[in-house]
């Protein structure tokens, strides 16, 4: 009998062009919360899928109490006692909460759902999680954090002995996350051993006994939470001192390029104004939800601010639509590269010269031949690991995907660039190519607006920072007085009233 | 605390406030003709539109998972002309037997069509209409390329439709029993809520395990044995068989389930929702002559209906899309 | 700012010759040999001249296609079509007998499709969310409902004056106009999708219209001018109906999305937008001609010509898909 209720060796898992898994381990002690920690990308939530049946790893062997188990599918973890609370809820919207609890394992008698039962059980979970909606409500009209605790409730429904929380507090306030806190004691109580997936130490700190750190796809290694810093956590994850990663040249800044002022959209953002000068990196941080996305794309006309005014070079803008933007010279690098950014089916040629193939058409019909070069400069100044410009965008690896949107941007005179979470998901060696190229075009005089919930990349590449909670800015700081600590205080600061609907 | 909640589930379902059309429309419409309210003309209008109100609970399973299904007429069409033919050259006779064939065709049909949706990935629009062509066309070569079954060659076979039993018409009966079988199916039991479940989050649905391909082949075999039964419905209804019998019906349907909140896209509506949708568009349809509007105006009448319908929900969406961010708090 | 690396991509593009061949409008031109000895063998009067004389009828319909091309690129799709064909040909017939000279008919009869098109085009760009299918199924009845409200309880009208519909039923010795008319269009809606920066936008729209957006293209405008063209389409569609029927009733134009759609599909035009090219929708087009030429000749039932379509539908959509599923599953165990 082993010690452990769950163990995974050597477990290699390959996404066609990707390894996503390489020969990693992991072991979890009963009745234990256990952080499972690394950057975007580095293969957590693979991780998780794996664990969970939803893929199955090329190599590698996983046991549960001591037993080896093949899951062919998410059923067999299911009944094994594996629950699992994804990122995103993946709820049935149109269906009542005790529906979603106890979907594909009714409460059923002679072949009738038992509704009168299911809810009255619904009601009891919910009720021991201190949950403040009914089960009879449509899972659609709650909130994330009530739909997270509808999964969780989910889960203790099927009698999981372990539970799986994938980044459970990326879109909580501060007081949901307190609640989260002491549901998770709560069920540690219980028994049950849970695998906390976070980028807050603070999550780790609170919750966890031991942390396992998972980098670039790889296992480095399982540590006691007692006794452990930040430094030591961060040089696992990065692996590599940060003061290299973030090449920031020294560049003159110059006039104001874009003026935003007291920009509201009901229900996203309220009352929000900054500004970028030429040659100056403006980093956007806060939490997930905090309205920075919706801020950029309220600029760039993808969707309508309905009070206040954006100026581009003190002229007043009226933008209705992304092409509008791009007229003017402002462009969004939006964050989502397979939904977004990038025609995955299509050559890179044509990816790089959507935005502006109209401008060197002759007559309305494309110039195929100087449209091949042009796409071949500019993929090359970027730097992309291509063989040539015709193969398909979902040939190349998550970094080399962001340098051709990258590419995208450079094909047209821009004066304003918008990354919208520039490095999410791509592996360290393209992060650090990523940052040069944001620190070349900063040097030729565009004016960068960095997204990033990554409190390094902010701090290592921003020359200004606005932080933004709750749809409102919270703070602005230079580069020189922001450390991680004010801005996660600032990205938390209105975090409470919410909590009180 | 609980009496508000009642209260607003009544004003805030939309079963609620179809029902409440429904009667304001009954009385309009009685104040049009008096007539209209009574025992005997009501049973009339659900026995003119039976076959409606019948394929109205297919379409429901069908656009709940997102799917629609134009070959439903053709299905029909095929199944009524077969034993039409059947009955006409004496090869059966009676009720029960066409009945059972008429069904076992749209079963067929169904799975068929199911087939090639959930196994070939073919969207729901364009295999159903090429089926609806294909089936249109068997149903007409099987007629000997358009002959007629006429009420005397039917033989006994639609008396059920004249027939009453316990005071209430047999087809009258026969939509009741497939109604209250269908609101016990899509509630009770664990199939009908997976077809909610498929509707409403397909990859969750894969997720927790739920086979989605058999869900969606299960949905069409179900349409297809409505329609077969629609096939032997029509038929006996209209005491005749004729290959290019509901052309077009199934605009009637789909407007049906569209005005008994059926959302297209999957996921939302209910089997009450599709009786007051067809009962709605049933009671409209006889009311339009009252008002003014002839029956060639009929067709122009339902399109713009459907497409007021879906504009309108787009519409209210919207709106209640943007008072739920206007409430959110910052 | 120049790649460190010096890293160097190609951007050669490889013999065009050796795609052309192994490419699915390669084996439709096969098969469109192979459909033309078939109906030699099958009708003692299939040929050449026979060919030229009865095609006319059902040539009105490419026009349908190369409309609906573009639709389903865009990874749309439009039923209303037909009806808009039949409100087109009867309005037309009416104005016609209402002594309207012939010229002022055919702009007439553009003029309705191309409104019916822009009704169709309004809805679906004011209302995003509304999927075009229930759209054009409504306005698929509205149309015809509407021809049938004008048309009265005879439900038909002829022309009087014919002279002008003959006229564009003309030939140049053998060939008719219309075929004229078929190509070059053909031939300029395929240099708009294939070569022009719209058509690369119809094909960015029907890949992933959300990076079609991100990237500045606008994607309402797009569908604006496509919906309102299918429209002016079915008008041109119409006008050569009455020049072979002389009249229209309430079934003019009926299954003709199938047609149209059936065309485009079989030619390699994916019904989930992004793929195909006008080249293979015309052969296509140029194949279900020909196969109902030949088939009409020996009197085959039309319902079976229908079924024939129905059937070609559905197997290229789907035999692929199918065949794509069977490897798969192959692999996997």
């Amino acid at each position: 009998m082993s010690e452990y209720i769950l163990e995974l060796k050597g477990i290699t898992k390959i996404f066609p062009g990707v390894k996503a898994l390489n020969n990693v381990q992991f072991q979890l002690l009963p009745g234990e919360v256990h952080a499972l920690m690394g950057e975007n990308g580095a293969g957590k939530s693979t991780f998780i899928k794996v664990i969970t049946g939803v893929h199955k790893a090329e190599e590698g062997e996983m046991f549960l109490d001591g037993q080896k188990v093949d899951f062919k599918g998410p059923k067999d973890a299911q009944e094994a006692g594996i629950a699992a609370v994804y990122q995103h809820p993946t709820s049935y919207p149109h269906l009542t909460v005790a529906e979603n609890i106890f979907m594909g394992h009714e409460i059923v008698k002679n072949h009738m759902i038992q509704w009168n039962a299911m809810y009255a059980e619904a009601n009891k979970l919910l009720e021991n999680l201190d949950a403040d909606f009914d089960a009879r409500a449509e899972m659609g009209t709650l909130s994330v954090a009530q739909q997270q605790m509808v999964e969780i409730a989910k889960a203790m429904s099927t009698n999981a002995r372990i539970i799986i929380l994938d980044e459970p507090t990326a879109s909580l306030t501060r007081s949901e996350s307190e609640k989260l806190y002491r549901l998770v004691d709560h069920l540690k109580e219980d028994g049950v051993s849970i695998i906390f997936i976070s980028h807050r130490f603070e999550d780790m700190y609170r919750l966890a006994s031991r942390v396992t750190v998972f980098r670039d796809s790889q296992y480095i290694g399982t540590y006691p939470v007692d006794g452990i810093t930040n430094e030591d956590l961060i040089k696992a994850m990065v692996g590599r001192e940060i003061t290299t990663m973030y090449p920031k040249p020294e560049v003159e800044i110059g006039r104001e390029m874009l003026r935003v002022e007291h920009l509201s959209r009901a229900g996203y953002f309220k009352d929000v104004s900054f500004s970028v000068r030429a040659g100056e990196i403006l980093g956007m941080t806060g939490l997930v939800g905090a309205g920075r996305t919706e801020v950029v794309e309220a600029v760039c006309g993808i969707t309508h601010a309905e009070e206040g005014k954006v100026y581009l070079e003190d002229e007043e803008l009226h933008i209705r639509k992304p092409a509008d933007a791009m007229q003017k010279g402002i462009i969004l690098l939006p964050e989502d590269r397979q939904k977004e950014g990038l025609i995955m089916s299509w050559g890179l040629g044509r990816n790089v010269t959507l935005p502006t193939m109209g401008k060197y058409a002759k007559h309305g019909l494309n110039d195929n031949k100087k449209e091949r070069e042009i796409s071949r400069d500019l993929l090359e100044s970027v730097d992309t690991k291509a063989v040539d410009i015709f193969q398909p965008a979902s040939s190349l690896s998550g970094g080399n995907q962001q340098k051709v949107v990258v590419a995208k941007a450079l094909g047209q005179e821009m004066k304003v660039v918008i990354m919208d979470e520039p490095t999410k998901g791509v592996d360290v060696g393209a992060k650090a190519e990523m940052y040069a190229i944001m620190g070349e075009l900063a040097k030729q005089g565009y004016a960068i607006i960095l997204i990033s919930s990554e409190m390094p990349e902010i701090l290592g590449m921003a020359n200004r920072i606005v932080v933004m909670c709750n749809g409102r800015k919270t703070g602005e700081l230079m580069r020189d007085e922001a450390t991680q600590e004010i801005i996660l205080d600032l990205s938390m600061e209105k975090a409470g009233r919410k909590g009180a609907d | 605390m609980e009496k508000k909640s009642l209260w607003k589930r009544i004003t805030g379902s939309r079963e609620a406030l179809l029902a409440l059309i429904l009667i304001l429309l009954f009385i309009i419409v009685t104040g049009f003709n008096s007539s209209f309210l009574t025992p005997s003309s009501l049973q009339q209008l659900i026995k003119n539109n039976a076959v409606t109100m019948v394929m109205a609970l297919g379409m429901l399973c069908v656009m709940l998972v997102g799917g629609i299904d134009i070959s439903i007429m053709s299905t029909l069409a095929l199944s009524g002309m077969a034993i039409g033919m059947l009955l006409k050259y004496d090869y059966i006779s009676g009720t029960i037997v066409p009945f059972i064939i008429a069904i076992a065709i749209g079963i067929v049909c169904g799975f068929l069509v199911g087939l090639v949706i959930s196994r070939a990935d073919v969207p729901p629009i364009i295999a159903t209409m090429g089926f609806m062509y294909i089936y249109r066309a068997m149903g007409y070569l099987i007629s000997n390329g358009g002959e007629w079954a006429s009420a005397s060659a039917l033989g006994s076979f639609s008396d059920f439709a004249t027939t009453k039993f316990l005071g209430l018409n047999c087809v009258i009966w026969i939509v009741i029993v497939c109604y209250v079988f269908f609101y016990w199916f899509m509630k009770w039991t664990r199939t009908g809520r997976k077809i909610y479940a498929v509707g409403s989050n397909p990859e969750a649905a894969d997720v927790s395990g739920i086979n989605v391909k058999n869900i969606k082949l299960l949905v069409f075999t179900i349409m297809g044995l409505l329609s077969g039964l629609g096939g032997a419905l029509q038929v006996g209804i209209y005491a005749s068989a004729m290959p290019n019998m509901q052309k077009g019906g199934e605009m009637d349907v789909i407007a049906a389930c569209v005005i008994g909140g059926v959302s297209m896209s999957g996921g939302r509506g209910t089997v009450i929702g599709a009786l007051l949708g067809s009962l709605i568009l049933a009671t409209i349809v006889k009311a339009l002559p009252l008002v003014g509007i002839g029956s060639l105006a009929q067709n122009t009448f339902k399109g713009v209906l459907i497409l007021v319908v879906v504009v309108v929900n787009i519409i209210l969406q919207r709106i209640s899309d943007r008072n739920a961010l206007k409430g959110r708090e910052m | 700012m120049a790649g460190k690396s010096g890293r160097s991509i190609n951007n050669v593009p490889e013999n065009p010759v050796k795609k052309m061949i192994f490419s699915w409008e390669g084996i439709l031109v096969l098969l469109l040999i192979a459909i033309n000895i078939f109906c030699s063998i099958f009708s003692e009067f299939y040929n050449l001249s026979s060919l030229l004389r009865q095609m006319p009828v059902y040539l009105a319909e490419v026009f349908l296609m190369l409309g609906m091309a573009f639709i389903l690129v865009m990874g749309e799709i439009d039923i209303s079509v037909g009806s808009i064909v039949c409100l087109s040909a009867t309005l037309a017939c009416l104005v016609s007998n209402a002594g309207v000279p012939f010229p002022a008919v055919f702009l007439i009869a553009l003029l309705v499709g191309t409104c019916c098109g822009i009704v169709n085009a309004l809805i679906l760009t004011n209302f995003q969310e509304l999927p075009p299918m229930i759209v054009t199924l409504s306005t698929q009845i509205i149309f015809r409902g509407i021809a049938e409200i004008v048309l009265g309880s005879g439900g038909s009208v002829s022309v009087t004056n014919t002279d002008g519909f003959r006229a564009i039923a003309g030939k140049v010795g053998q060939v008719p106009y219309i075929l004229f008319l078929v190509l070059i269009l053909a031939v300029i809606f395929a240099v708009i999708l294939g070569k022009s920066t719209f058509g690369r936008s119809v094909y960015a729209i029907g890949t992933n219209r959300l990076t079609a957006y991100y990237s500045g293209i606008n994607v309402q405008r797009v569908r604006f001018i496509i919906y309102t063209v299918m429209g002016t389409l079915c008008g041109l569609c119409a006008m050569f109906l009455i020049s072979n029927s002389y009249g229209a009733n309430t079934t003019t134009g009926e299954n003709f999305e199938m047609d149209a759609i059936a065309m485009a599909v079989f030619g390699g035009i994916m019904s989930t937008g992004g793929k195909g090219n006008i080249a293979g929708g015309v052969i296509s087009a140029i194949i279900i001609v020909c196969l109902r030429v030949g088939l009409g000749q020996r009197n085959v039932n039309a319902q079976v010509i229908l079924l024939i379509i129905g059937l070609l539908l559905i197997c290229t959509v789907g035999l692929p898909n199918l065949i794509k599923n069977a490897r798969q599953s192959l692999k996997k165990s």
